[in-house]
């Protein structure tokens, strides 16, 4: 009894010790089949500067931002389209379909008031995915041409660690291919975690990725999870019709980053549009066996247990880092208990020339996160050094109004004792958000109650994304609420609301 | 004497126009650290006229000097200067760049005591560097106040502090030391305040060397937390704010232990420094927020190695999906013709050619375009479709190596046995893997050359997996040649 080998390709010598040993025989071949059997093969090329798993915005970014630095690079990514989670399935595709059924929705309730009368409207689904097709596709092929801009080799393939300096590279055209690098970045990003007892087939048991390509709408449209995702998702198939119900573990919506006076409006707001909660509840089981599917929940703390019947289940609890077919213990890198991999400050592995960026090692799985992790870590390579700083990393949910903050929320600052003050500014008070006629929301700043320091900014509001930029700017910068309300704001604008809350916050509005 | 007497003459002349500028500020002269120690909590102002020192030497960056490191020629460089703040008692004479490339250097000795005064023209004392050996004279008059940097003290770099000077009619005994400063970015020559016009001199403000601090000074001061900094970028608008309430002026900024990013000065640090809270809480403050944006990466729990969470898993329930056992899928393969031909290439080309050879060849055929499996669609597949991107491609490649099973004369029943338990194993609770019928073929008769190719693979790849086998024995029992070619 033995194993016949599988031909392999002319490997580099360290290799064939690490590959299945191969039989005495077949050491006695002849050169004249030795030809044969590589066929099919790519090439090996060249040693790069920098190999990169993952052409996701971590990956993508490191790549271009190594491509300008003049490195050598390769970024491998198995999708058949650039930009990972964020482009093709994630924020961009969701902002597409939230605008558009806004847009939508506003059309249908909210424009007899401003004084236009509008005939019959209708939704016409297929379009709105098209619409955010297009955007989606010209985007990934943007970063197709920024990677031929800026020399970037693009290996189209399932990479995995065959040493610690190559990677093995299975080629979606078939094939297979290795790749030497100096330096390797592991990019390769996060999944939905996936619910215990519910196998998601992305018709009726669906992830964020299902969500955004239903073929119609959902007449009852269950949400598992009461974060960003799901509430986002909720949002858009609710304003095109269907009786949405989220069910959230936790005593708030919106995660616990959210600060929770935040959370509280939000969720009043969105149940105004219809949106349903069941906040504290948790569910015990599903069945998708039947037409719709059927969720047991029962109150988070023990007791009340009920069902909820619904044609579609979106599964939105969650996303977890993203490493299986990596090879990992090919070279004995560690991951945490939650699959994250260990890095340190410089997001370095125990194997120094391995870096690891974005969603698959630790902080918030955040693209922009992600982003300027590459940016960082390229520099770390060139310059030594790289910027982040965790404390300045906004958060923004896409729901209307618009939720977003940066710093730390009141829960955060009470739980560590700080002595703090708060400053808020209504939306009601501030002129251009009255003539909108959009007035829900407020922007909320909380500052040091010695030095002023602004600690977190927390805006609910029609712009708040947006705005959220300026608040990270003073975050970044240090600032105190006085140097935000002693700064200029245009008139009329949102903004203006921003700085008003600054200023209630270290003295008094004036509008308010 | 050496360099310094010879360019006496020449170094008067830009002496005095340099000495002109004596309105000119460079930030970071005016901190004062013994404000912070407590020491000198109260600082006097005193009124008094503004000096400046030149000195010979050469000076990187002076078009007069250009790139020559002559010490017989000395530009004038104003190595020390006098702020026009008035709560400036005194000066900072620091260790000067006497060529361009000089970084520190050594004091041979001073030629004055602490306390004497000195004119113009005066050698203060003589420094050593690593090519020379030169006197240092006086530009000005003045009152050599303290010496800090004593007789024979070793590779002091250049900037930093060697001495304290006066003026001629101040009172050493109630004289304020200044601070320390630290190597000074370059200073705008738009610094130039107007306060005192009649002291500005246009000419030798032109010349952009006279403002250009030495070389190694150009480096970013890197102040510790807890000590002031020069700001360079414009101070916030609280803080600012607050100086003009408080009477301070732009000069005491830079005297404020500044703890915000890059060392930014912020209104925290102000009221600290008023004592409207807590001397150090900006500080400590600072410090927790610096810290808020790192990544914490303490208490990381390493994940357990595999075997232990498989075992986690099974204990904490049935949550987890129970994997489907790998099926079985084995085929009878005649290895006939491929003796066959071996026989063949070795009366042919006298070369004989092992069977896994011929094995592994026929794999590599077999698994070009296996049709796809089935079962659920990869998250990759349903990416895909989502976007429309592409129809699902209805092949691919695979990766499989047939597991062979011997049935040569040899031990026939022997190798039967011992498979048979294996799959006994592997099929386990499984539906019906499907497995040929292989007693007929193999428990009776003569051997014919006959094995069984099979392969582990999980559910929904039958079909792929079966495919495979077939190719790999119509290769080897059909057309052995194609191994070979």
């Amino acid at each position: 009894m033995f194993k016949a080998l599988a031909p392999r390709a002319a490997r580099p010598p360290t290799l064939r010790s690490l590959s299945a040993r191969p039989s005495k025989l077949f050491q006695t071949i002849s050169p004249l089949l030795a030809g044969r059997i590589s066929r099919g093969y790519a090439t090996e090329s060249e040693e790069k500067d920098l190999v990169i798993i993952g052409g996701g915005v971590a990956g993508y970014v490191a790549a271009i931002k190594a491509g300008q630095e003049g490195l050598k690079v390769a970024c491998i990514e198995k999708r058949g389209a650039l930009g990972g989670t964020c482009l093709n399935v994630g924020c961009i595709p969701s902002k597409s379909l939230l605008n558009n059924s806004h847009l939508y929705h506003q059309i249908l309730h909210d424009t007899k008031n401003r004084g236009i009368d509008v005939g019959e409207v209708k939704l016409n689904l297929a379009q709105m995915m098209k619409a955010k097709d297009t955007s989606v596709s010209g985007l990934t092929k943007g970063v197709e041409f920024l990677f031929k801009k800026n020399n970037v080799e693009y290996i189209k393939g399932t990479g995995a660690f065959a040493d610690e300096h190559t990677i093995k590279v299975n080629l979606v055209d078939g094939g297979e291919t290795h790749v030497r690098g100096k330096n390797i970045f592991i990019a390769t990003g996060s999944e939905s975690t996936p619910f215990p007892g519910l196998e998601v087939d992305e018709k009726k048991v669906i992830t964020s990725t299902g969500a955004l390509a239903l073929k119609e709408v959902p007449k009852k449209m269950a949400v598992i999870g009461g974060g960003i995702i799901g509430l986002e998702m909720a949002s858009v198939w609710s304003r095109l019709g269907a009786e949405v119900t989220v069910v959230e573990f936790l005593g708030q919506i919106g995660g616990p980053g959210m600060d929770a006076e935040v959370a509280k409006q939000a969720q009043k707001l969105l149940t105004k549009q219809g949106l349903k909660f069941k906040l504290n509840t948790k569910v015990t089981a599903g069945d998708a066996g039947g037409e719709g599917v059927k969720l047991s929940l029962e109150a988070a703390k023990g007791g009340k247990e009920e069902t909820l019947d619904s044609d579609i289940v979106l599964v939105a609890i969650g996303r977890r880092a993203y490493t299986s077919g990596l090879g990992l213990e090919a070279i004995g890198l560690e991951t945490d208990d939650r699959g994250r991999l260990v890095i340190d400050q410089e997001y370095r592995t125990k194997l120094p020339h391995i870096r690891v960026i974005g969603d698959c090692t630790f902080g918030p799985m955040l693209a922009h996160k992600a982003e300027e992790e590459a940016y960082a870590a390229v520099e770390f390579l060139t310059k030594n050094y790289g910027h982040v700083n965790y404390n300045a990393i906004p958060s923004v949910m896409y729901t209307h109004p618009e939720v977003a903050w940066v710093g730390q929320n009141e829960q955060e600052l009470k739980k560590e004792g700080i002595n703090y003050k708060v400053g808020s500014f209504p939306f009601s008070a501030n002129s251009r958000a009255k003539t909108n006629l959009d007035t829900d929301g407020m922007v909320k700043f909380l500052a040091d109650a010695e030095t002023d320091r602004i600690l977190g900014v927390h805006i609910i509001g029609a712009n708040a994304g947006e705005m959220i930029a300026e608040g990270t700017l003073a975050l970044e910068y240090g600032a105190s609420t006085e140097d935000v309300a002693r700064t200029c704001h245009a008139h009329p604008t949102l903004a203006e609301a921003f700085k008003e809350a600054a200023m209630s916050t270290y003295s008094k509005a004036i509008h308010y | 004497m050496r360099g310094g007497s010879v360019g006496r003459g020449k170094n008067s002349a830009g002496g005095r126009s340099e000495a002109g500028l004596s309105t000119q500020q460079v930030p970071g002269n005016s901190r004062l650290k013994e404000t912070r120690g407590g020491a000198f909590s109260e600082f006097t102002a005193i009124d008094r006229k503004s000096i400046n020192f030149d000195r010979n030497a050469v000076c990187n960056g002076s078009p007069a000097s250009g790139q020559s490191r002559s010490p017989d020629f000395a530009a004038s460089y104003r190595y020390w200067q006098q702020s026009t703040s008035q709560h400036h008692a005194a000066s900072n004479f620091v260790m000067p760049a006497l060529s361009p490339t000089m970084t520190e250097g050594n004091i041979a000795s001073w030629k004055i005591k602490e306390g004497d005064s000195f004119a113009p023209g005066d050698v203060l004392l003589e420094i050593e560097t690593d090519k020379a050996t030169m006197d240092v004279e006086a530009q000005d008059e003045g009152v050599l106040a303290k010496i800090m940097q004593q007789d024979g003290t070793k590779a002091i770099k250049v900037g930093a502090r060697i001495a304290v000077l006066a003026d001629t009619d101040d009172d050493l005994s109630s004289l304020e030391i200044p601070a320390e400063e630290q190597p000074t970015p370059e200073s705008k020559p738009a610094e130039s305040s107007s306060d005192k016009p009649s002291a500005s001199n246009s000419s030798s403000s032109s010349q952009p060397q006279s403002s250009a601090p030495p070389k190694p000074a150009k480096k970013p001061s890197t102040a510790p937390p807890g000590e002031g900094k020069i700001q360079t970028y414009p101070l916030y608008p609280s803080v600012q704010m607050l100086l003009h309430q408080k009477g301070l002026s732009t000069e005491d900024a830079n005297k404020i232990p500044a703890s915000g990013p890059s060392g930014r000065l912020l209104k925290g640090d102000v009221l600290a420094y008023l004592g409207e809270i807590e001397s150090n809480y900006a500080a400590e403050q600072s410090k927790r927020i610096t810290d808020l944006g790192h990544l914490d990466l303490s208490n990381i729990k390493l994940a357990a190695p595999k075997k232990a969470a498989a075992e986690d898993k099974k204990a904490e329930g049935k949550q987890e999906a129970v994997p489907e056992p790998d099926l079985e899928v084995a085929i009878p393969v005649s290895l006939t013709a491929v003796y066959e031909a071996q026989e063949r290439l070795q009366e042919a080309l006298g070369m004989s050619l092992p069977l896994s050879t011929f094995i592994a060849r026929a794999s590599e055929i077999a698994n070009e375009k296996l049709p796809r499996a089935k079962g659920p669609a990869s998250a990759d597949e349903l990416f895909d479709s989502v976007l429309g991107l592409k129809t699902p491609k209805k092949t691919s490649r695979g990766s499989y190596t047939p597991h062979v099973t011997m049935m040569g004369p040899v031990t026939p029943a022997a190798r039967l046995t011992k498979a048979m338990d294996i799959i006994d194993v592997l099929a386990g609770s499984s539906k019906a893997a499907p497995r040929p019928v292989r007693s007929g073929a193999i428990g009776v008769g003569s051997w014919d050359g006959e094995n069984i190719f099979s392969l582990s693979v999980k559910k929904g790849e039958e079909r792929r997996a079966r495919v495979y086998l077939e190719r790999v024995k119509t290769v080897l029992e059909s057309e052995p040649g194609r191994c070979v070619l």
